[in-house]
């Protein structure tokens, strides 16, 4: 069986299959696969050469089979699956005469198109592809599933699901690393390690890109980080072009050399890619007849990655940001509850700036449906940053849904030493990979004594391992009680904290600022108690990063325990300032600035000054109607007359939006109501995802106090109709890029002319002009995004009179 | 100002004037975190090239009607198709930047777009170089989407060069390219050199356009 020779012998996979079939004359652009069926006999003499060459397996001639890839009109996917295994048995019938023990691989590459958010294709689309071809292969008769030359990660986890979930066969995976050790997307080795181990792959390892020689620095790198075994495929050399045509020149000798090398450095199976032949694999298994294999050894990093970036815990501490949590938090719930995701994302861009490694994410409120917008703040947050994100829910569906569509591997928070929580959280680290976050309380409660704590973390860690979970995988949380009502809490916690690391060897982590609670100047102590804390061991704690004592804490403690080289960062943080606050010489910095002036000059920090300062002496409104509004009006005019350009327009509307944001707050606290808004809606049309011209109107559109519903970008018909009805929206704006989506902005028209016929509808985007606008039926046509304000409040107006 | 620099201005629609220091700032520092973002990969191969008609031209396998690229390569018998990206790290700012500062995002994009013609020019360059020794001059790069080049031929145009998985760029059922700061291009190579344009912008028929050179 293949999974019990799989990392205790050598086994050999095959070598390059395209450059073959050309040889044999299959043209540019034809779809290799459809040789199975149309040239049967070709395909299967490869495949015999590979098995004569020493292969124990040989990949079918399936690697652009998925429905997303492969159109062809005289062939079922189905048939051709069918064809490409038993083209590879036949040849083993044929080529294997020393009755060793072969198989045949069902080979799976990547769908050829970018996932959403980047690109358009629907994680569940790339997973319902592969789940497809998958099937039939193992109804054909495959032995195991090879995923090769992926580089999104997004897209290998789609597959690796699909093969765990819809079949039994054993699955191995390949990635196409640069010279730089990156994928295409940005993903690194332990990141790329961490979600493929977490996803439970058999073997996992690098193909295709570089040769042989390339792949070393690598390959050293996998080593460091890999548990499982290791497999290299690599290319005949780095590709080369004589007269248009790509070539690859390492001769079968000189690959052999380098395999060999490979083999030291630990590789488990070895094979060739693009421009290998017979002769490359008949060269590499001759030269490891006198190899013995390098068992795989267990690495015991515990690592939370996204799709770009891995966190290290257990050495330097690391900062979860807390801020994502509505938790005390009046404005984070109502953003919540008015699935303003803008709001939320800000939130985990500002932690990243200000120093967060990883980000907790907690959206749970009793009255929204937690598990959408679970599913969707994991998603927007991983397109606008990329650290690592921890999953915070007791709903278990949630966490499910979030864990399933989270790229990379995710932080759990968390599972506790109750049984039903384990027999709930465990099966799903299992399936999907993560680090738990383990609360040491069980069905007795919160133990008051460090050793009660222990006792607990200790059986969860048994409990894990009872799943195949590895106690790297979990970070134990002793749990903060405020001093406050418990004076002996802080101790308790700390000597935890060593307890867990001493016993266990595990990592650990702490919501920090709970010791505090109920006490004045908080931040004092909960500083000191981070510092402590630190020193006690705790590998990640949650806190909030805008907190410049916390802040200060970590700083010092990283540069005075030497996890701070040379103190950089330190001095990066605190090199300009004298150890007094910033903020007085501020202060006279910019007061000497009027509101007016900073924006029309697009100053945000002048102007969220000067607006502070202003209402200390007048009321919000008076200000917007006195200052706000005419700068903006001046700004927009200099526009329209073509004195002011797009990105001053812009930088005096981001400014406007701050000192809004200060008056905001000024009127919230003095009790009064914001205004009713009008309601606007924005979208890009179904097929377009390019959405700048969509945003900048939004920008301004909120700065003339219209409550915009973005919709974001390629929206259906369906959507804009049903939200434009559903909160009876009197506008609505579409965006469109080329002449190709300017269709979909037509259909969208006609369905809101019938669903929605009193909604005014405005149209602007690059390929547009009147002529167009009034042909597919559009109310108005916007050349630029003030021509969108005027229109809107020309229609408001309209409404009021 | 350098090349790049000049060429951002322009497609922020400055035209002739001229720029203040607030957004000279922007774009310098625009440049700078762009190119910590991007990772520039291109891709090419050369095909032969035949006119079946006044407007329809084979490259490869790949039939195009398009009369304008006829004309662009006319006397051709072969051109490059080429693919360029710089990558993914790009589109990810943007869309961080969209949150919280909308000024920024329009210059990144503004000095995305030259960044990545500077980088085909200076491609070119060496292609220029290395078509001379062969006898073969370069006509300029025509691209799907300019004049009656349907960007419809964006999906085989990709699929000739492998360039999903040699350099990451995929297009949508949309035509459009992935990551969104990518361009693929013809570009065709005659036996006689032709005195002419430096740019297909000025092909188009948009005679109103803001940012035409």
């Amino acid at each position: 069986m293949f999974l019990e020779r799989l990392g205790k012998e050598l086994l050999y996979y095959d070598g390059g299959m395209g450059t073959l079939l050309q040889s044999k004359g299959l043209k540019p652009g034809e779809l290799p696969e459809t040789w199975n069926i149309k040239h049967p006999d070709e395909v299967t003499d490869i495949h015999r050469q590979y098995y004569e060459a020493g292969s124990d397996i040989v990949l079918a001639n399936t690697f652009g089979a998925n429905s997303l890839k492969f159109h062809d009109s005289a062939y079922q996917l189905k048939e051709i699956v069918e064809a490409a295994i038993r083209n590879v048995r036949k040849a083993a019938a044929l080529g294997v005469q020393d009755e060793r023990e072969v198989y045949a691989a069902l080979d799976v590459g990547p769908t050829g198109k970018l996932l959403k958010p980047l690109g358009d294709l629907g994680f569940e689309e790339a997973y319902e592809a592969f789940r497809e071809v998958m099937q039939y292969g193992e109804e054909a008769g495959a032995d195991l599933i090879h995923i090769e030359t992926m580089s999104d990660t997004y897209e290998v986890k789609a597959a690796v699901l699909a093969a765990k979930e819809n079949t039994n066969l054993p699955v191995t995976v390949t990635m196409i690393f640069d010279e730089k050790g990156k994928l295409l997307t940005g993903g690194d080795v332990p990141s790329v390690t961490a979600m493929l181990e977490g996803l439970g792959v058999d073997a996992l390892g690098i193909n295709c890109g570089m040769g042989p020689a390339q792949m070393l620095p690598v390959l050293e790198e996998i080593m460091e980080y890999a548990s499982v075994p290791v497999i290299v495929k690599p290319n005949a050399g780095l590709p080369k072009q004589r007269d248009g045509e790509v070539y690859y020149d390492v001769e079968p000798e000189a690959f052999a050399e380098t395999m060999e090398k490979i083999l030291d450095m630990g590789a488990c199976a070895i094979g060739g890619c693009c421009g290998t032949t017979p002769a490359h694999i008949r060269a590499m298994t001759d030269m490891a007849q006198r190899r013995r294999i390098k068992p795989p050894v267990y690495k015991e990093h515990t690592i939370v990655s996204s799709y770009g970036r891995a966190v290290v815990l257990g050495t330097k501490p690391v900062i979860i940001g807390e801020r994502i949590n509505p938790t005390g938090k009046k404005r984070f719930r109502q953003a919540l509850k008015e699935q303003d995701l803008d709001y939320i994302l800000k939130e985990g861009v500002i932690q990243q700036d200000r120093g967060a490694h990883i980000l907790d994410v907690n959206v749970g409120l009793p009255d929204i449906d937690e598990v959408s917008m679970m599913q969707a703040v994991i998603t927007e947050l991983q397109s606008v940053t990329s650290l690592p994100l921890q999953i915070d829910t007791v709903d278990i569906r949630a966490m499910e849904a979030a864990m399933r569509i989270y790229n990379g591997k995710p932080m759990i928070n968390s599972v506790n030493g109750k049984k039903e929580s384990m027999d709930a959280v465990f099966p799903l680290i299992k399936k999907y990979g993560g680090v738990a976050a383990a609360l040491t309380l069980d069905e007795e409660g919160i133990p008051s004594t460090a050793e009660g704590r222990i006792r607990i973390a200790g059986n969860i860690i048994k409990e894990a391992e009872k799943y195949g979970i590895h106690k790297k995988d979990i970070v134990v949380d002793v749990l903060t009680m405020t001093i406050s009502s418990e004076p002996g809490s802080a101790r308790v916690t700390l000597d935890a904290l060593r307890g867990v690391r001493e016993r266990y060897g595990v990592c650990t982590m702490l919501g920090v600022s709970n010791i505090s609670f109920g006490l004045p100047c908080r931040p004092v102590i909960n500083a000191n108690f981070y510092t402590m804390a630190m020193h006690s061991g705790l590998s990640a704690g949650i806190i909030n990063p805008s907190s410049e004592d916390m802040m200060r804490a970590y700083y010092s403690y990283c540069a005075l325990m030497n996890h701070d080289e040379n103190c950089g960062e330190y001095i990066r943080q605190y090199g300009n300032q004298t150890g007094t606050p910033l903020t007085a010489q501020d202060t006279s910095l910019t007061s000497s600035m009027t509101l007016t002036t900073a924006i029309e000059k697009g100053l945000k920090e002048e102007a969220h000054h000067a607006a502070a300062e202003l209402a200390k002496t007048q009321e919000p409104l008076d200000i917007i109607n006195q200052y706000l509004i005419p700068a903006l009006d001046t700004v927009g005019k200099g526009f329209e007359a073509g004195t002011v350009f797009l990105p001053q327009l812009l930088m005096s509307a981001d400014a406007a939006k701050i000192a809004f944001a200060v008056l905001k707050d000024v009127l919230a606290k003095k009790g009064g109501e914001d205004r009713k808004k009008e309601k606007i809606i924005l979208a890009t049309v179904r097929g377009d995802i390019h959405d700048i011209g969509k945003n900048i109107v939004k920008v301004l559109l909120e700065n003339y106090s219209f409550d915009v519903i973005d919709l974001g970008k390629d929206v259906s018909p369906e959507t804009i109709a049903l939200r434009a009805c559903r909160e009876d929206v009197k506008l609505v704006g579409l965006s469109a890029l080329m002449t190709t989506t300017v269709v979909n902005m037509e259909e969208t028209i006609k369905l809101l002319r019938k669903e929605k016929p009193d909604c005014k509808i405005m149209v602007g985007g690059a390929v547009l002009n009147q002529e167009y606008a009034d042909m597919i039926g559009a109310d108005f046509y916007g050349k630029d995004a003030m021509q969108s304000v005027y229109y809107a409040q020309s229609v408001f107006a309209g409404s009021l009179s | 100002m350098d090349g790049r620099t000049l060429e951002a201005v322009r497609y922020l629609g400055y035209g002739n004037h001229a720029i203040d220091d607030c957004t000279l700032e922007l774009i310098s520092s625009s440049f700078k975190e762009l190119e910590t973002a991007e990772s520039r990969r291109i891709v090419y191969r050369i095909f032969d090239v035949s006119l079946e008609d006044a407007d329809c031209v084979m490259i490869g396998t790949m039939k195009i009607k398009s009369r304008k690229l006829g004309i662009n390569l006319e006397g051709c018998e072969r051109a490059v198709l080429l693919g360029a990206t710089l990558g993914t790290g790009v589109d990810l700012l943007l869309r961080r930047y969209a949150l919280t500062d909308m000024a920024r995002v329009v210059v990144l994009q503004a000095c995305a777009a030259a960044m990545l013609e500077e980088y085909l020019d200076d491609w070119q360059e060496d292609l220029r170089m290395e078509q001379k020794k062969e006898g073969y001059y370069l006509r300029p790069r025509f691209s799907p989407g300019y004049g009656d080049f349907s960007v419809e031929h964006q999906k085989e145009f990709l699929r000739m060069l492998d360039a999903p998985k040699r350099i990451g760029l995929s297009v949508t059922d949309g035509h459009m390219l992935t990551p969104s700061k990518s361009v693929t291009a013809v570009i065709g190579l005659g036996r006689y050199s032709v005195s002419c344009h430096q740019s297909g912008c000025r092909e188009c028929e948009k005679a109103d356009c803001a940012y035409r050179r």
